[in-house]
């Protein structure tokens, strides 16, 4: 065993349970470790909160205390933020019609549809938890924004033609302006199903239901608009998602700056 | 799923069934918030002290989290593990509370001098003291050491109340060992050339 086996003994262990007999043979050869060991077994100096304020916490409590439901299952809000997606997706192509579809190989189709779909499930998901104070978290949430989009970026610049287009910006721009409107109709029912939770990082669970909005908007065009040039997909389309998760996360930074750090009074209870 | 407080955190000694008493206090049973506040509070004002930069504001943080926790008290789920919840709740409010005082460059001073502050409050085993080398470690690993000694957290609840990874986690924690073993070999070696005990 070396120093480094020996932090994983020491990590995550009850600092009052015996370590492994490796683990104590090293501590007898190595001093470094012999030290960390015996300053992580020190006891803690005891807090013990003073009994006014105690009391005071306990009486603001007890005058405001009311039943309350607990928050509904995580399927179902999983199914909620899945079902506004669906939901403003297939209105959106209703009204614009799926010309993308006919002109795209089922290739394309599939891979592009399906990584649109675990990104936005997974984005759905991530929120769930962050709606949730104390959830189990698979992938980190602060990086899945950015992983889902590189993801998509590389998809796209994988199974699309770079191609020189005239009239480049007009076109795409004509794209984001009809994609964002469909990034802000999903955004209201998703804040809807957010606040149901609390959200302790605005900023983190901003940029993810900005971005999660703004899929819906670009998942909209990609299956009604028939431009299949690579760079107009990066800039028209996916510009939409990126458009919605930047404005996602500036709306959380307003939200966390607004935050209050506040002292408490009986009333606040 | 563990459901209550570990022998070896710090402020509790004695077990207590937390799940149970915070689906009671969701039902407005009169008696779950003063258990659960008695239960809880100690670690939770360990966990505040043991941040350098509220150390001071402990008490307020105690009472902004509890004004926190019986807001939000719907959004916890009946048989989800209770201490992650909690521990997330009072991780904003001491965020906010870190922002609020605005001590960053007093944080800095202070681990810079940390041999001198070691000295000072030594125990008995001349070892230094937890909330001494703790103070030394970078906060986002401060905030892993402290969950798990101090809360009695598991790896996996502490994953969960920093909305992280197990493997974050625990790389967090593997560095903070890594920069505890130096700075206590330094202290010793410069207790040994100082003749100290
Ligand atoms: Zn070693
Ligand atoms: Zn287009």
């Amino acid at each position: 065993m070396n120093c480094r086996d020996m932090n994983h003994a020491l990590i995550g262990r009850s600092m009052a349970s015996p370590l492994p007999s490796e683990a104590e043979d090293h501590l007898r050869t190595c001093a470094r470790c012999r030290l960390l060991a015996g300053a992580l077994r020190l006891p803690v100096a005891e807090a013990r909160p003073s009994p006014a304020s105690l009391r005071r916490i306990e009486t603001g409590i007890a005058a405001g205390l009311r039943p309350v439901h607990p928050m509904g299952s995580k399927n179902c809000l999983l199914a909620a933020f899945v079902a506004t997606f669906i939901a403003t997706v297939a209105l959106s192509v209703y009204r614009m019609g799926a010309f993308a579809i006919a002109v795209m190989t089922p290739l394309q189709t599939s891979l592009t549809l399906g990584s649109l779909a675990v990104g936005t499930g997974l984005l759905a998901y991530s929120l769930v938890n962050q709606m949730v104070p104390g959830s189990r978290h698979r992938i980190s949430p602060r990086l899945l924004p950015l992983g889902a989009a590189i993801s998509l970026v590389i998809v796209i610049a994988v199974l699309f033609h770079f191609q020189h287009e005239r009239n480049f910006w007009a076109k795409s721009w004509a794209c984001i302006r009809a994609g964002m409107p469909i990034g802000a109709l999903a955004a209201v029912p998703l804040w809807f199903v957010l606040r149901r939770g609390t959200i302790l990082w605005p900023t983190m669970t901003g940029a993810a239901t900005g971005l999660l909005a703004g899929l819906a908007g670009a998942t909209a065009l990609e299956i009604h608009c028939p431009n299949l040039e690579a760079c107009h997909i990066l800039v028209g389309h996916l510009g939409v998602a990126a458009l919605g998760a930047v404005t996602g996360l500036l709306i959380g930074v307003a939200a966390e700056r607004g935050l209050p750090g506040r002292r408490l009074n009986d009333s606040d209870y | 799923m563990r459901s209550g407080l570990q022998e070896n955190s710090v402020a509790q000694r004695s077990f207590v069934d937390l799940d149970h008493w915070m689906e009671r206090y969701q039902q407005a049973d009169p008696a779950a918030p003063a258990t659960l506040i008695a239960a809880l509070s100690p670690a939770l004002l360990c966990f505040f002290r043991s941040q350098q930069a509220n150390r001071e504001h402990a008490d307020d943080l105690l009472q902004d989290t509890w004004l926190r926790i019986h807001r939000v008290r719907h959004t916890y789920r009946p048989g989800e593990p209770v201490l992650p919840w909690v521990y997330a709740i009072a991780r904003r409010a001491g965020v906010d509370g870190y922002r609020k005082t605005r001590r960053i460059a007093a944080h800095e001073i202070a681990v810079e001098a940390l041999p001198a502050r070691f000295a000072q409050s030594e125990p008995p085993n001349g070892l230094p003291a937890f909330e001494d080398l703790v103070a030394a470690l970078p906060e986002a690993q401060q905030e892993v050491i402290t969950m798990l000694k101090v809360g009695g957290l598991s790896l996996e609840e502490v994953a969960r109340a920093t909305s992280s990874t197990v493997g974050a986690v625990k790389q967090k924690a593997h560095r903070a060992y890594e920069r505890l073993r130096k700075l206590l070999h330094t202290y010793a070696e410069d207790n040994v050339a100082g003749g100290a005990p």
